[in-house]
């Protein structure tokens, strides 16, 4: 068995014909090079290239489950684009979208400012340092569906709701609050509020974003303060010499060199975000039908598979045009 | 030419198909345990109705009946039956040979086809049908076929704590909706409990059902007319959405109702933090039960309070939850007969007489046993709710248009839309679907 040393030199070039390529990967050097790839591919094409190619079909078709001589089946006429132009007239879809994005960049917001602070503290050496860092992570390791669950007894609207009970107790509210109702938010400020309400804004998304955020938070501090470890000491005693404070240490030596893992940070998260379910899922059913929420909806609860399938891509769609920015950002000073 | 002979081949393969489908030709098998060994698949719900276990006590029972048949459940919460059914059918053969169906399906699977009009089945082998009362069949009737037998007679009963009532000056429950609504009043004035009532208004389905029935308590609990057109803006629809409003922002239901499902709903009536509860039978077994309540002794299960003029015959109005079991289109045809069988067997008046103290029986001979009586003194109650019940829109695309029902109904109890807005907003959207 010959191994390549250096997989990249002497493969053929792109000029090479197709069939001689071919020839060159069942017979050559590199068969094994390929036959070992060959597994990952093959998975890669079966759980992930076939269903999203079944999937764009499906979402270019009125798609319904049939049963014809008791043999089940989906069934999809070609309508074209019109599931996705059904959806750009549909107010319903506007409105998941906006409650989508909110969450997103709020969620995001968060994530990056205190994931930073939270992976600076972490970088600084003190006594406890390691049992600090178990604690942080802890969130982390709890089942998605455990942490629903855990933050819906906490804003429980009744009086035994935890928060609800705290804050009577310190006499921060005079009755409960039924925190996970999509009520409007700063209602003393009408012009806001409906702002706010437009944009996606109310107590249960809030509330959700809070529960959602103790959990993942941990893995963004965790990811910065790897990367944070990977900037070298000499870069922050040059900057001292040179006079530069904490703040300005922060600004022109960690950020800057943080951008590629923040980078990756982001367009994780982003990807997680937009296709969030199972905690709006599990404390709200369809009251809060972020787009996800309406993909699962419409194609499992409405038989309208067309419908779910466009919902899907779209989130797709999403995830990629915010992605491409963050990398276009990342590299702006290199292109 | 070969086209030809394909056609010929599935028609022959289409017909052999439906003739080995009927109970004529099932009868030689369905009498006596299958030669080799098999499992029947059954996809129930663990959430209410019969428990887990009292199903395995009818699997036994029916095991002992036909040794070579084993019944293997999948339990799965309410909220995940209709796609568990749903992703079923797409499969070639189905992944559940008999499935617990909510009526409120009915229409859907009938017009998708997903499952089996039960007709021939339920003519050839069940003698007593007329001892099944109308409104329970009527649930999983449409266009003449039957889509599944009846198996669960949930309905709705009105709850009231007479402790708290007594301690508020009043010797029994409501039975008008203004003596109700003077009863809650007086309960939050005499500061005895802070939010006299508790509801599942989380939008859910069960909202739906509250809606239904609030609308009934006012004279009419159908949401569409005869001619099919939806009518919540107008008369009782209208009159259930003003009256859960005006509760919420009175401060008689506790704002909780609007994120409380019904077993959360339950558990605040069962604590006696709230003093009246409208609710699935389920809450009777709770409210008595020592290890679940406070107020054993002091829960009663009443008619529901109406509007004057509502129901003279019946003085209530419900909602009904009835479930059937029924046959996937997709089970293999060598399947159904004992499909069949375990229905004709759990459905029966025999095993639901053995499990009277889980649930009110569909059968009226059994309702109105000795054995009934003596278990459940609310029987009449019960039977007079049974009687009174309102089913809710059977439409084929029913599952969109109560997601319709319960934003709106929803957002006009909460206040985010005036009420009338909000029905006239539901009406539109509702006629709006295709």
């Amino acid at each position: 068995m010959s191994m390549p040393a250096t997989p990249h030199s002497g493969f053929p070039s792109r000029k090479t014909p197709v069939r001689r390529r071919l020839f060159l990967a069942l017979t050559g050097e590199y068969f094994w090079f390929y036959a070992l790839l060959l597994p990952s591919i093959l998975v890669l094409i079966g759980v992930i290239l076939i269903p999203m190619v079944f999937a764009f079909q499906m979402s270019l078709g009125n798609t319904n489950i049939v049963v014809i001589g008791g043999k089940g089946s989906i069934q999809s006429q070609w309508v074209g684009f019109q599931n996705y132009l059904s959806l750009f007239a549909s107010p319903l879809f506007w409105q998941a979208f906006r409650e989508t994005v909110y969450f997103w960049f709020v969620s995001i917001v968060i994530e990056v400012t205190l994931g930073i602070g939270l992976a600076v503290l972490m970088n600084q050496k003190f006594w406890g340092r390691k049992v600090f860092r178990l604690i942080v992570f802890i969130p982390w390791a709890i089942p998605t569906v455990v942490n629903s669950m855990l933050w819906g007894m906490i804003f429980d609207g009744d009086n035994y709701g935890a928060l609800n009970d705290l804050m009577l107790r310190l006499h921060l509210i005079s009755t409960q609050i039924v925190w996970l109702n999509p009520m409007p938010v700063l209602t003393q400020v009408p012009w806001l509020s409906n702002t706010l309400s437009y944009l996606g804004a109310n107590t249960a998304m809030n509330a959700i974003i809070v529960g959602d955020e103790w959990k993942t938070l941990p893995i963004v501090a965790v990811l910065v303060l790897a990367g944070l470890q990977t900037i070298p000491h000499e870069y922050y005693e040059a900057a001292r010499v040179e006079g530069a404070s904490g703040w300005t240490q922060f600004r022109r030596v960690t950020l800057p060199l943080l951008g590629p893992i923040l980078t990756v940070v982001l367009i994780l998260r982003t990807m997680q975000l937009l296709r969030a379910f199972t905690m709006i899922f599990n404390l709200e059913q369809f009251g809060l039908p972020l787009l996800s929420i309406q993909a699962y909806q419409q194609a499992f609860s409405f038989g309208s598979f067309g419908t779910g399938s466009a919902i899907s891509f779209m989130i797709g769609i999403i995830a990629l045009l915010i992605a491409f920015v963050y990398i276009k950002q990342l590299y702006k000073g290199e292109m | 030419m070969l086209k030809n002979v394909a056609i010929n081949l599935s028609a022959l393969a289409l017909l052999a198909g439906s003739i080995l489908g009927t109970p004529m030709a099932q009868a030689a098998t369905a009498h006596q345990s299958p030669a080799k060994p098999i499992v029947l698949k059954v996809l129930y719900m663990n959430q209410a109705g019969y428990t887990t276990q009292v199903l395995r006590q009818m699997a036994a029972g029916f095991h002992q009946e036909y040794p070579n048949v084993t019944v293997q459940f999948t339990f799965l919460p309410y909220g995940n039956m209709h796609s568990a059914i749903l992703t079923s059918a797409a499969a070639p053969n189905a992944q559940y040979d008999v499935v617990l169906s909510d009526l409120i399906w009915t229409g859907e699977f009938a017009q998708r086809g997903y499952t089996i009009p039960l007709n021939s089945y339920i003519d050839a082998d069940i003698k007593n049908a007329a001892q099944i009362p109308g409104s329970v069949w009527d649930g999983f009737k449409i266009g003449g076929r039957i889509m599944a037998m009846p198996f669960l007679a949930n309905f709705q009963n009105f709850y009231y704590n007479k402790k708290l009532l007594a301690e508020a000056g009043f010797k029994s429950g409501p039975t008008t909706m203004a003596q109700w609504l003077h009863q809650m009043e007086v309960l939050k004035a005499k500061k005895i409990v802070q939010y006299p009532y508790e509801d599942s208004w989380t939008q859910a389905e069960g909202l739906v059902c509250d809606y239904v029935r609030t609308a009934g308590e006012f004279g009419n609990g159908n949401l569409f007319n005869a001619q099919g057109k939806p009518v919540m803006n107008q008369g009782p629809a209208l009159q259930a959405l003003e009256w859960m409003h005006m509760l919420y922002a009175k401060g008689l239901a506790n704002p909780n109702s609007l994120t409380a499902d019904e077993p959360t709903a339950a558990n605040a009536f069962a604590s006696g933090q709230a003093a009246f509860n409208t609710n699935w039978t389920f809450v009777t077994g709770i409210m008595n039960d020592k290890t679940e309540s406070k107020i054993v002794g002091d829960g009663v299960v009443a008619t529901f309070p109406v509007a004057p003029g509502t129901n003279p015959m019946t003085h209530s109005a419900s909602i009904s939850g009835f479930q059937g079991l029924a046959i996937p289109a997709n089970t293999p045809a060598a399947m159904r007969p004992w499909a069949w069988k375990w229905i004709q067997f759990a459905t029966s008046p025999k095993v639901q007489a053995q499990h009277l103290h889980s649930q009110w029986p569909v059968w009226s001979t059994v309702a109105s046993s000795a054995a009934e009586k003596r278990l459940n003194p609310a029987w009449k109650v019960y039977e007079e709710n049974l009687n009174a019940v309102y089913n809710r829109p059977a439409v084929a695309n029913y599952l969109q248009v109560s997601s319709i029902i319960q934003q709106y109904v929803h957002e006009a109890i909460a206040g985010t839309l005036p009420v009338k807005q909000a029905a006239d907003d539901m009406v539109q959207q509702i006629e709006a679907l295709k």
